[in-house]
Parts: C-alpha cells; structure tokens; sequence
C-alpha cells in the first residue's frame, strides 16, 4: 500500500501495533531541496514550537487531527449521515463544519468521502512501512546523490520511532538527513548522530526574547544542540526562514550568519524565503492564520539578506 | 563501458545575421503558395501516357523548373520550398477536396492560420478540377473494405495522415548524397539500366523507375543551378562588396552541389538542404527526419577547422536551422487538432553509438545542442540518444538546453532501442546506427520505409466498445463484435476478453486499411527522388512505395495506454475485489455521463489505484492492455513484405481521438482528451516524477518498437544549478535502466501558459513540447493549449 492509499482509511489502532510506530503526516518523493539529490521526505507529526509563519499547521499537533478541505468537497454530505458521533453538520453559514471535540477520529468520514475532501492527518506506520516507501526511489538517490530526510513537524520529539528508522535506512545504505528545529534534549540528538549523515537545523531568532514570542519558546537550548552537535563532528547545514518583520533585520541575519561561520562542521547556511503557501491549512484546521497580513519579501530584498549573510558566512544558498 | 573523456568544444552564440533572419522568421505569417499545384497539374496532363513513376519524374522536373525561387538578405544557405518563406506549396495528387472546401477558412481558422489571397484561391480551383478521382485518396477509399472504412469514419483507428497525404517518415542516405554528390546516384540508375535484359518482363519493369530517378536527380542538381545562376546576377547588382563575394561563394557552391562530392562545411551543409528541401517539393509527407546530422557532417565541420572559424561554423547551423522552420505543410481543419503548430517532425538526434558500438559523440552533436539554443525554433526536433558511453560533458549540454524550457532535446535509450531494432531483424551494426522519425519512431536511416505513422488506434473507443458489446455510445451503431458488456460480464477475466476481442477486431480491420492505403501510394504516388537515396530501391529497381527498401514496416499507434490501464484496474479493484461498486451503478454513471453521480466519479478518480504512480497494481493492469494492442499488431504484414509493428505514442491526437469517446470508468467525463503516449493521465500522477518515471518503465517497451512517448513536466526550480542538472539526469538515468524508450521534459511553470493563452502577442516565441515535437504554443488550437496547462506540473 504506498501512502497516497494509506489515505483512504484511517485506524486509530494502528498506533498500538508492535513498534515502534510513528506518526507521520506525509511522506514526499522527489524532494530536491532538502539535503542534497533527489529525496524522500517523510514528515513526523507534533513539534515543540509554535512558529507564527509555520507553512504546515496540521505539523504541530502530536496526535492525529481531522481537516476538511472545502474545494474537495461535492456535497454529497455522506459524511454526515454516518458520522456516530453527529461530529459534523452545517454551520451557522451553510458550511460543513466538524465539533472537534466530539469527533472521536474513528475514521468513518474518511472512508466514506470519495472526493478526499474529509481527512484525518496523520497515520501510525512502523518503520518497516515507511521504508518501504523510501525504498521504492533507491535507484534516484544512488544516481543523484540523494537519500532520505525525516522532518515534521519535528521528527526527535518521535525519538524511538526515529531512530528505527534511521537505523532502517542506514542498514539499506542510504545517505541520512535530519530537518530539526533543535528543541529536544541533547541526549535525544546524541543518540541521532551515528546513523544521521546530515542535520539540517532551523534557526529562528538570535535573541531569545524574541524568539519566545515568535515561537513559544526560547533558543538557548537551541542554539547549544546546533553548536555541540557541529562540535562533536556531525555534518550541519543551518537553514534560516526569512520571515518579513520576523527575523529579517539587519541584526538578526548578522547575528545567525555569525554564530553558523562559527560551527565547524558547517556545511552550508541556507535563506528560506517566507511564502504563504500554508495559509488554507490553517483555516481547514479550524485555526487562524497569524501572518495573514504579511507580504513575502520580494527576489530582490531576498538576494540582498542573502549577500548581507555572505559577508560573514560561506556556503550561503537561497532555497535549500 | 567507461564513459571517454569528452569536453564540449569552444560554444558560440547567435550572430547578428542569425537574429536578423530569426527576427524576419518569426514575424512572417505563413501562407498558401498554389505554384507547385498548377504545375504538376500541367505536367499530369502533358504525360497521360506515361507510366505513373516517369511522370512523377517529369512532375518534379517541371515544379522544380517552374517555381519561383529566392534569395533573402544575409543568407548564406539558400533554397526555397514556396513561393515565399514560410509560404506552403499544394499536393493535389494526394488529395485536394479538403483543400478545395477550407479554401475560404484557412486564414482565420483558430490554430494553423494560412493567409491565401483570392488570387491564389482561383488558381488553385482551376488546378483541383484536373484532380477528381485521380487522388491517392479517392484510390485508397476505393481500396478499403467497407467496415474498415467505417470504423476509420467513426475514429476507432484513423489512418488520416497516409489517407489524404505523402507518407514522409524517412530518413535517406544524406552521407551518399553529399560526399559522393547526385552525379553518382544518376551513373549508379545508369549502370543499372545498362545491365537490365528486356526481354525479361521483371527486368523490364525496372527499366521506367531507373529513368525516373536519372530524371529526378538531374533536376535537382539543375534546380541548384537556378540558384547559382540567381546568386551569379544579385551578386552583379550588389553594391555591398562583402555581400557581393558571399553571392559569389553561394553561385559557386550551388555549382557545384548536391550534383558533386562536398568537401568545405558550408558546401556540405549546403548539399544537405538541397536534398531535404527537394524532397518536400516531391512529396508533402512531414517527419522527412536529418537524423544522426552529426555523424555524416562531421567530416566536413573537421576538415574545416582552423580555416573557418567555429562562429561562422555555428552560423551556418543556426541560419539552417531556420531554413528547417521556414518548411511549412498545410492540413485540414481536423488535422491541425492532431498535429497542431506547424510541425514538421525532422527529427535530428546526436550522440549515441558508431556502427562499431564506440561512443559516436563529436564536436557537432554540442554545435546541433548550442544551434537549438541559438535559435530557440520548434524545428529540427532535436533528439540525443544515451547509452552506457555518453560522455557527461554532453549530458550536461543536454540538460541546460532542457531547463530552457523548449521541451527539447528528447531522450533515447540505446539499451531499450537497439534490441527492440534487433528483434525486427535489423543487423546489430544498423541497429546501432539508429536515428529517429517524426516524435519517436526508431530505424536506420538510408535503407528503411518505416511506414511510422500509419494510423491512430483509439484504445479508450475500444475500451468504451468493450463495455458495450460493440455498440458505439455516440450513435448507437453496432460496430464491433458483440464480446459482452457491463450487463453480462460476471468476472474481470470477462472484461478483459471483451477489450481483447475488440482490441483485435479492430486491429485486423485497420491492417485492411492501412495496406490499401499502402498499395494506393506504390500505384498512385511513387516518388524517384526519394527513393533513389534509400537502399535498396536503385538494386532492386523499384521504388519504395513498391517495396524497393533494404527494411520495410507498418507502425500504427495505440493512444490512451493509460485510460484503458485505468479503466480495467478501477473495475478490478472496485467491482470485483473491494465490491465498492456494483456495475450496473458503474453503467448507469457512465451512461448519464456522471450526472447527478458525482460521488462514483470519485470513487473512480480516488479509490482506484492509478497508473504513473509506481503502484503495482495499476501499472500491472496497464502494462497487459498495452500488450494485448501491441501483439495484436504484430500479427500482420505489409504490401511491401514488412512487418507491422506498434508504437505507443499519440503526437496529439489523444485530443481528437478522446472526443469520440463516451465517460470511461477511469473517471473520465466524456469527449475529453486520452492520456498523452505512455504517460499517466493528466492529474493522476500524484506521487511525483520519480514514480512517474518507474510506473511508465514498467511497460514492456521494446515490444513497442515504433517508439513510445512520456512527456514530463517540471516547474523550473526543479533544475537550477548544477544540482538541478545532475537531478534531470538521474531521472532519465534511472528511466532508462529500469527499460524507458524515450523521455522529454518539458520545464515551464502552469502560470506562464495561462499568461501566454490570455496574451498570445506577449509570448509569440513560446515553444511547447507538444507529445513528440516542439511548436509555438500561440499558434496551438485552445482546446490544446488547455490540455497541456492541465497536465500535471512535478514540482516539489
């Protein structure tokens, strides 16, 4: 079954099948901008933080959440009628709408709505079933250079899961990568480094304050992870996302450049631009989106912070 | 095989001349030319007596003679195909009614706008009245049985293109031509004459074809001379002193080619024009194809190195690589549908293997790359074979000519192609010195009548027969065997029998219509001057429309693999193995065309696994329905001893050939396009390219050995940088090992499209890679232009 079938049900007892199981949100073929080749991407579900400007809402949460997405939808409101738990019925303005609080995510929605309209996000795999998908591109990754990345949400707060899978794919040969906010003990990342070729960690903020309010919590633990992993040998790429009256002065792009030009092992200090592409998510999880009013910077304010980076960091790339 | 060290020569841009001849290219609107139609109409009536292959020769020798020619400003390579550029000449020896009924539409049609004056309308109705029954048109229907003929009108196959036009699709021995000149082929014709008995009837036959081809030649090397004289007198008149010693150089060239051996590139290049350009006068048959350009002009591009200097080299490519585009061919309203933009399909493929196996890349196959990039033109349709050898250095060209988004080159996979070439008897040293057809059809050039495109089969009409006991929705006639239907069938083996049934009743019919097409050419049409450059026409005495090449084939193309993949798996796994769906509902939707059944529509579209998504399932179930078209076809023989052999390609009749078509249980909604060649259906292919690619290589592709087609859109930041190069190339890399065919990328975002349709003007140098070949997306017909903005756009 390869994941775009996994979608069609959903079993909340899948979670307590013999593990580890994980709870992943997607799984990507043919990433290409997040480590190195052509990639498999598989994305866990549940982060620490709460980045105003986070492009995958339905990320954050660590447990499976159901969404609707509105122009899927043809009306044919079977999802109503059999729902048990009478979770989902027009709202005030003639909208399907779901109590979230009743739905008791048994999954009936999704089986019933042909239209992939009503979907639960997340599935519990086992590491075996996740490699199975990664399996499939070996041959892309061996020509291209390419292999597989975990991300999320963020995939150390799934640490047993992680590392089986990891060590699954490590068994397979493949080159490993980790897209990491850096929240989560040291020992959690220690444990990581022998079967991770590459952490690629976020940097959000310099100034811890700032980096509270952006993101519900502060950075020092963060920047300590990035630093005593680079210390201790493991490959890191630094990835910055430029978020326009965020994180995009002066101060704080020299800042984050400076503290990357100071990690030995650095491999590379990548610019993400800030895009909206995440916003619908926000609304189909019943959520308001806290950015809605923001303006991606343009190419050329983009390229200038980039050059601004450069002056004091090499390897500096736009775009992962 | 390790790959050698080969470094990409010293590449130079356009020169001034060159955009100055793109420029006057790209704001010239075609035009009908009604010269060559009243003169062969002339010439026809002159030699009633005659047999068919002389007067053919003494047609040519008469347009040739007659027509207007013309230099431009600045050029250094002249030839013209009309009477002006870009204008297309008339064949009305093929057929003419057509012509004669759109006479009044060909200048505000919606795609493939002609202007024709009112002039030129009445000359060519006085021409066409010569013409009635006397077509090779009129001739094959008369030919056809009459179920074959049906089923061709009700679009289940359409043997269109042969049916009101020359066959093309070839490649001659363009080496012979232009380093032994045509004074050798008209001594060989003479040799062979001389040595000829009479008094044996089957020698005697040979006698008229052998003087046609001295005929033909002749005129073709006097046709040279009008220009020499031409070149000879604006020379005189030219006040430049620069311009006057060029007019001198092209007089003298002209002199001397295509009637001698060429020894300087630019007499080469020159040579090669000739040759092509005659034998589009000849015949209107398009994918007239330069093939392995690379290899036979070499020679002359090395000998001239360190006397020319390699911009002027590069110039003289890129100036022909407008005359390329400046060939036009009109068809009829239907036509520009399937074969919409202009396109003349020459295909010209560099790199691959020598005759010898060896790595056959030289300095010109990057000059032929750098050339597309120069000109940025929908033709030559420029192809690159890859096999073990290819030097990276060429690979890397090839994938910064890609990312610029004109959909070329196009990828061949040595390792699928040259077996499939062995399997149909060719020797291991021809098979390697494959080139291709048109948009994807392998052969050796020189010594081959392909036959490549010898009819459209419709695989989802046939899947809609299938599900109907041989009733066609659209208008309720019963035109296929009665196999079963959606009422009667009990298990999926049932299903299949009937798509198989169906499948091979009507292949066997459209075997009937091709081979009278085919006989209708070899009576009606044969052509000297083509066949005296292809082996073994001049030995055997005959021309090839008789049979007289060294390999003969029939390659008709099944289009909508996909579709019926996607119908057999949705009513495997929905019916018959999750029972999600009885199939009297399935009937009921799909005869209310999903009205009011939205929800099965769904169902269809989400809950059955889809082909070009690496699931087994699905592509197993794609694979066996293609394979059931392609042995079917593999049954039947030609008129000219050759076999027939499938392709899975549509160039872009999966529009046309879809709107025949009632709702399928793919979820498709009814008149809507199939799936292009072996590609997944539009919108279908959610996994991304990488399981794209694996779904498609999963078909048996070298039993297909008339060539297969996958399209594969990226959005453009998929191949920035070297990394995006090196991504592009592991795509192909691993299509390839896993048994691809051929892949070509077409690398613009959705955007772009919607802009260029809503303001044609702002986008008139757009070029889309269109399923096989390159064209001007503004000239594209609406419906087209849409089909190709929905085609699933891989970004990541």
């Amino acid at each position: 079954m390869n994941w775009k079938q996994r979608q069609h049900t959903f079993r909340l007892s899948d979670r307590d099948r013999p593990g580890p199981t994980g709870l992943v949100f997607d799984i990507q073929r043919f990433a290409v901008h997040d480590g190195g080749g052509i990639r498999t991407l598989v994305f866990l579900k549940g982060c620490p933080l709460r980045c105003q400007w986070c492009q995958n809402p339905e990320s954050m949460f660590p447990g499976p959440e159901i969404l609707r997405i509105p122009h899927n939808c043809i009306s044919c409101v079977k999802c109503m009628t059999l729902c048990p738990q009478q979770a989902i019925c027009y709202d005030g303005g003639g909208e399907i709408g779901i109590d979230r609080v009743r739905c008791d995510l048994c999954g009936d929605c999704v089986t019933s709505c042909y239209a992939g309209s009503m979907t639960i996000v997340g599935r519990y795999l086992t590491a075996g079933e996740v490699m199975e998908e990664v399996d499939r591109d070996r041959k892309f990754y061996a020509e291209s250079g390419g292999g597989v990345t975990f991300s999320g949400g963020e995939p150390t707060a799934q640490p047993d899961f992680l590392l089986s899978c990891l060590r699954a794919a490590k068994a397979r040969g493949l080159h490993t990568a980790v897209e990491t906010c850096g929240h989560s003990p040291w020992e959690t990342l220690a444990a990581l480094r022998d079967v991770v070729d590459l952490f690629l960690c976020d940097i959000k903020h310099m100034d811890t304050a700032r980096h509270r309010e952006l993101t519900g919590m502060p950075n020092e633990r963060i920047l300590d992870n990035i630093a005593r992993l680079s210390q201790a040998g493991s490959a890191v790429r630094l990835r910055l996302p430029l978020v326009p009256g965020a994180n995009d002065s002066e101060a704080n792009i020299v800042a984050s450049a400076q503290f990357a030009a100071g990690l030995p092992t650095l491999e590379g200090f990548d610019i993400l631009p800030y895009h909206r592409l995440g916003e619908a998510k926000w609304r189909q999880l019943g959520r308001v989106y806290p950015m809605h009013d923001v303006a991606p910077h343009t190419r050329e304010d983009v390229l200038a912070k980039a050059c601004l980076a450069g002056q004091h960091v090499g390897g500096v790339g736009i775009g992962g | 095989m390790s790959q050698h060290q080969v470094q990409a020569p010293e590449l130079h841009g356009p020169t001034q001349r060159t955009t100055a001849a793109l420029a006057r290219f790209v704001d010239t609107t075609p035009s009908i030319c009604p010269e060559r139609a009243m003169l062969i109409t002339e010439s026809y009536k002159e030699t009633e007596a005659l047999p068919m292959v002389l007067r053919r020769a003494k047609a040519l020798e008469k347009i040739l003679a007659g027509m207007p020619i013309f230099i431009q400003d600045g050029e250094l390579i002249v030839g013209n195909q009309a009477s002006k550029p870009r204008s297309a000449p008339i064949f009305p020896e093929f057929s003419c009614k057509w012509v004669e009924a759109e006479l009044d539409r060909l200048a505000n049609r919606t795609a493939d706008v002609f202007l024709i004056s009112e002039e030129t309308k009445a000359k060519l109705r006085q021409a066409f009245a010569y013409w009635d029954g006397k077509t090779t048109n009129e001739f094959a229907a008369a030919m056809m049985p009459p179920q074959a003929l049906e089923a061709h009108n009700d679009v289940v196959y359409t043997v269109g293109n042969y049916f009101y036009n020359g066959v093309g699709h070839i490649s001659v021995d363009y080496d012979k031509a232009i380093s032994q000149g045509l004074s050798s082929v008209i001594a060989a014709a003479r040799q062979a004459l001389e040595a000829l008995d009479y008094a044996d009837a089957e020698q005697l036959k040979k006698r008229h074809f052998l003087e046609a081809v001295i005929i033909a030649n002749q005129a073709v090397i006097d046709f040279a001379g009008r220009f020499a004289t031409l070149a000879s007198s604006m020379a005189a008149d030219c006040a430049d002193p620069i311009r006057r010693d060029e007019l001198t150089e092209i007089a003298r060239i002209c002199r001397k080619v295509p009637a001698q051996p060429a020894e300087t590139f630019h007499e080469a290049v020159q040579a090669f024009w000739f040759v092509h350009l005659v034998i589009q006068i000849e015949s209107n048959g398009h994918s007239i194809s330069p093939m392995r350009f690379d290899q036979y002009m070499e020679p002359y591009h090395a000998r001239d190195k360190g006397r020319v200097l390699p911009e002027k080299a590069q110039e003289l490519l890129d100036l022909l690589w407008i005359k390329f585009a400046e060939l036009n061919k009109v068809r009829d309203e239907n036509s520009t549908m399937a074969f919409a933009g202009y396109p003349m399909f020459m295909n010209l493929i560099v790199g691959g293997q020598k005759r010898d196996g060896s790595d056959a890349t030289n300095d010109l196959s990057f000059m032929c790359l750098q050339a597309a990039a120069n000109t940025k033109l929908y033709a030559p349709s420029l192809s690159i074979r890859i096999h073990e050898g290819t030097p990276a250095a060429l690979y890397k060209k090839a994938g910064e000519i890609s990312r610029l988004g004109m959909g070329y080159p196009a990828y061949y996979n040595d390792r699928v192609i040259i077996p499939a070439l062995l399997a149909r008897g060719l020797t291991r040293e021809d098979a390697r010195d494959y080139g291709i057809i048109g948009c994807v059809e392998p052969q050796v050039g020189g010594k081959t009548e392909g036959w490549h495109d010898a009819a459209f089969f419709n695989m989802g009409k046939v899947m809609e027969l299938a599900l109907n006991d041989g009733v066609d929705k659209r208008t309720g006639k019963q035109i296929g065997p009665k196999s079963g239907s959606l009422e009667t069938f009990k298990t999926f083996d049932d299903v299949m029998a009937s798509y198989k049934a169906q499948t091979a009743y009507f292949v066997r019919l459209m075997a009937a219509a091709d081979n009278a097409v085919d006989m209708a050419h070899a009576i009606r049409c044969p052509l000297p001057f083509l066949s005296s450059l292809v082996d073994d026409c001049i030995a055997a005495g005959k021309s090839l429309q008789e049979g007289g090449a060294h390999y003969n084939f029939t390659g008709p193309q099944g289009v909508g693999v996909a579709n019926a993949g996607d119908c057999l798996t949705a009513i495997k796994k929905l019916v018959f193995d999750d029972r999600l769906l009885t199939l009297a509902e399935l009937r009921q939707a799909l005869d209310s065309d999903f009205e009011g059944r939205e929800d099965l529509r769904q169902m269809l579209l989400n809950r059955a696994p889809k082909y070009g998504n690496d699931d087994d399932y699905a592509d197993a179930v794609a694979k066996e329905a293609a394979r059931i078209y392609c042995e079917e076809v593999n049954r039947y023989v030609n008129p000219r001893g050759g076999r027939f052999q499938p392709g899975l390609y549509p160039a872009s009749a999966n529009v046309p050939l879809g709107s025949v078509v009632a709702a399928t249980p793919d979820g498709r909604k009814a008149w809507s396009p199939l799936a292009d060649g072996v590609s997944p259906i539009s919108g279908c292919d959610t996994c991304g390219p990488t399981a794209s690619v694996l779904s498609v290589a999963k078909l048996d592709h070298e039993i297909a050995s008339n060539g297969t087609l996958l399209n594969q859109k990226f959005h453009p930041t998929a191949l920035e940088g070297d990394q995006g190069l090196n991504n592009l190339k592991a795509v192909t890399e691993t299509y390839f090992q896993n048994g691809g065919f051929h892949v070509q990328y077409n690398v613009i975002s959705r955007e772009t499209l919607l802009e260029a349709q809503a303001q044609p003007e702002a986008y008139k140098n757009l070029v889309v890679r269109v399923a096989g070949y390159s064209a001007f997306f503004t000239a594209l017909d609406k419906s087209l232009q849409d089909d190709i903005i929905a085609r699933t756009e891989q970004t990541f």
